[in-house]
């Protein structure tokens, strides 16, 4: 299978020294990978690099089709006068953002809004959304670009679990309609739903089948102190991974 | 203070002076309730407000020096919106310690300056407050001018200011140049403050290019809608300003600036003791 995306010894960084170096791996159209790392690690320098709005500061990568970035929804003011379908249809900004919008994005909004599952809630005040669905709102804006590989920040961040739930669902139905997802997360055990696992920490520590890829030392080397490391119940010798989230305020 | 009678107001519109500041206000209105729904949104108040001050002491020394006071005014905008780009691209916050460094600083030279080069009072209140009655068919199209150029801006930089001020992450991913879109938002609200120096002075840019869009944003759920009803209390104010500062005798700016500052308190405060806006639930 070709690759959809194929990074080859990144360094990427914000003018100084790169934050963010050594990181090679190939993913398959179609599938989908969880970064993992701690806050600082690298993961939003590695998908702001992919998204091009950083230059690399060493190697390259090759992207087949559109890439589009999803940042947090909680950057997102709660506060904005825009409905979903404003959010969504802000998605055809990408290549125009000099020229009103046409009816036909508007209806390729309403399309993404309705793949996502918020038929019905064009009209509704972003603000007014439950964090689960302001996230798929955003995810739907992406849908709007086209896009092919998608980059997905901390999607499920401070979501219910039940819309947890249903955006990874949606995760695995967009992968079958050959999109490529990266999600970074902080949800190790989550992590091995995923076709592909790579773990980040200022340099790439491992990439791979998730099986095989989070072990002990992996997951110490890249989280540091910041794991926690539970025995499994069946002295089987497996462990559960818990990361733990440090939050500016 | 003694009040006249109030004026008829078609006694004013056959006046020559207050017709003219009636469509200087109007153009004025277009260009900040235009462009002040993007600084509200974008949270630029307090630069709107420090960009319009800046032009004192540009405006003084072009005064003592006999040079064009609004090419003073335009050059020293500019130059501020630049250094608050500069400034925020390297991470600063531009619109807390340095804008207000820059507010007292601009107030103070512009004072100390306007002692020697204006021989009466009346003078400094000009430049800091405007006037109802000196307005020049000059002042007139370089109004129609800004009203034109905040319009052709919103229609070509609109969504991406709207997309940069909701989501400046998520903007950049949508490949918005922020950085661009932000400069031209500065530079275009610093030409047009310039423009508005004449009718409401250096202190008073924002009852025109604040004021009204923050009014309109009480009321409002869509941007859209926010340039549009800013554009019309923005009108709305100027009108009725006008009107005021021609009874009570005072510069048109002051006028403005307490009208919009009543209607903000008055639909603020209907809002806070109305019943609770009920907002559109989404199916879950």
């Amino acid at each position: 299978m070709s690759a959809a995306l194929e990074v080859r010894e990144l360094a990427a960084g914000y003018g100084g020294d790169p934050v963010l170096t050594g990181v090679s791996f190939a993913v398959p159209a179609g599938s989908s990978v969880c970064v993992l790392g701690p806050n600082g690690g690298g993961k939003t320098t590695l998908f702001r690099a992919l998204a091009g709005q950083l230059a690399p500061a060493a190697g390259d990568f090759d992207i087949t089709g559109r890439p589009a970035y999803v940042a947090q929804a909680a950057h997102a003011r709660l506060d904005f006068p825009v409905s979903a379908l404003d959010v969504a249809v802000m998605g055809s900004l990408a290549g125009r953002w000099w020229l009103p919008a046409r009816g036909r994005d508007r209806d390729a909004a309403r399309a993404a809004l309705e793949r996502v599952g918020l038929a019905g809630s064009e009209p509704t005040a972003f603000g007014s959304l439950s964090g689960g669905q302001r996230q798929r709102v955003l995810i739907a804006r992406a849908l709007v670009q086209d896009a092919t590989v998608l980059l997905l920040d901390e999607p499920l961040a401070g979501v219910d679990p039940a819309s947890a739930e249903t955006i990874t669902a949606l995760f695995a139905d967009l992968a079958a309609e050959g999109r490529t997802l990266l999600v970074s997360s902080h949800d190790v055990e989550g992590a091995r739903a995923f076709d592909a696992v790579l773990c980040l920490n200022r340099e790439q520590v491992a990439y791979g089948d998730p099986a095989a890829v989070l072990d002990a030392r992996v997951l110490e080397t890249t989280y540091g102190r910041e794991l926690i490391l539970i025995p499994e119940s069946g002295g089987a010798g497996g462990v559960r991974a818990v990361a733990v989230q440090h939050h500016e305020h | 203070m003694a009040l006249d009678a109030l004026p008829d107001p078609i006694y004013l519109l056959e006046l020559r002076s207050t017709r003219t500041a009636a469509l200087e206000l109007l153009l004025l209105a277009v260009a900040g309730g235009t462009l002040g729904a993007f600084v509200v949104l974008r949270r630029l108040a307090f630069y709107t407000h420090a960009v319009g001050t800046a032009t004192f002491p540009g405006v003084v020394v072009a005064e003592a020096a006999s040079f064009s006071p609004r090419v003073a005014a335009l050059g020293v905008a500019l130059a501020y919106a630049g250094g608050v780009e500069r400034a925020g691209r390297r991470g600063r916050d531009p619109g807390a310690e340095a804008t207000g460094l820059m507010l007292v600083l601009a107030l103070a030279v512009g004072t100390i300056l306007a002692s020697d080069v204006f021989s009466s009072g009346a003078g400094v209140d000009r430049v800091l407050f405007g006037s109802a009655v000196a307005l020049s068919d000059a002042d007139v199209a370089v109004a129609a001018a800004a009203a034109v150029l905040a319009l052709v801006a919103a229609l070509v930089f609109g969504r991406a200011w709207a997309a940069v001020a909701f989501d400046p992450g998520g903007a950049a991913g949508l490949g918005v140049p922020g950085r661009w879109a932000d400069l031209a938002l500065l530079a275009i609200v610093g030409a047009c403050a310039v423009a508005a120096l004449p009718a409401v002075g250096a202190l008073l840019v924002t009852s025109l290019f604040v004021v009204p869009a923050a009014i309109a944003r009480l009321v409002t759920r869509s941007v859209a809608g926010l340039v549009a009803a800013s554009v019309g209390v923005a009108a709305a104010l100027g009108l009725l300003g006008l009107y005021g500062s021609v009874w009570l005798d005072v510069p048109p700016g002051p006028a403005i600036a307490v009208l919009g500052a009543a209607v903000y308190a008055v639909v603020a405060g209907a809002l806070a003791l109305g019943p609770a806006r009920t907002p559109r639930e989404a199916p879950a």
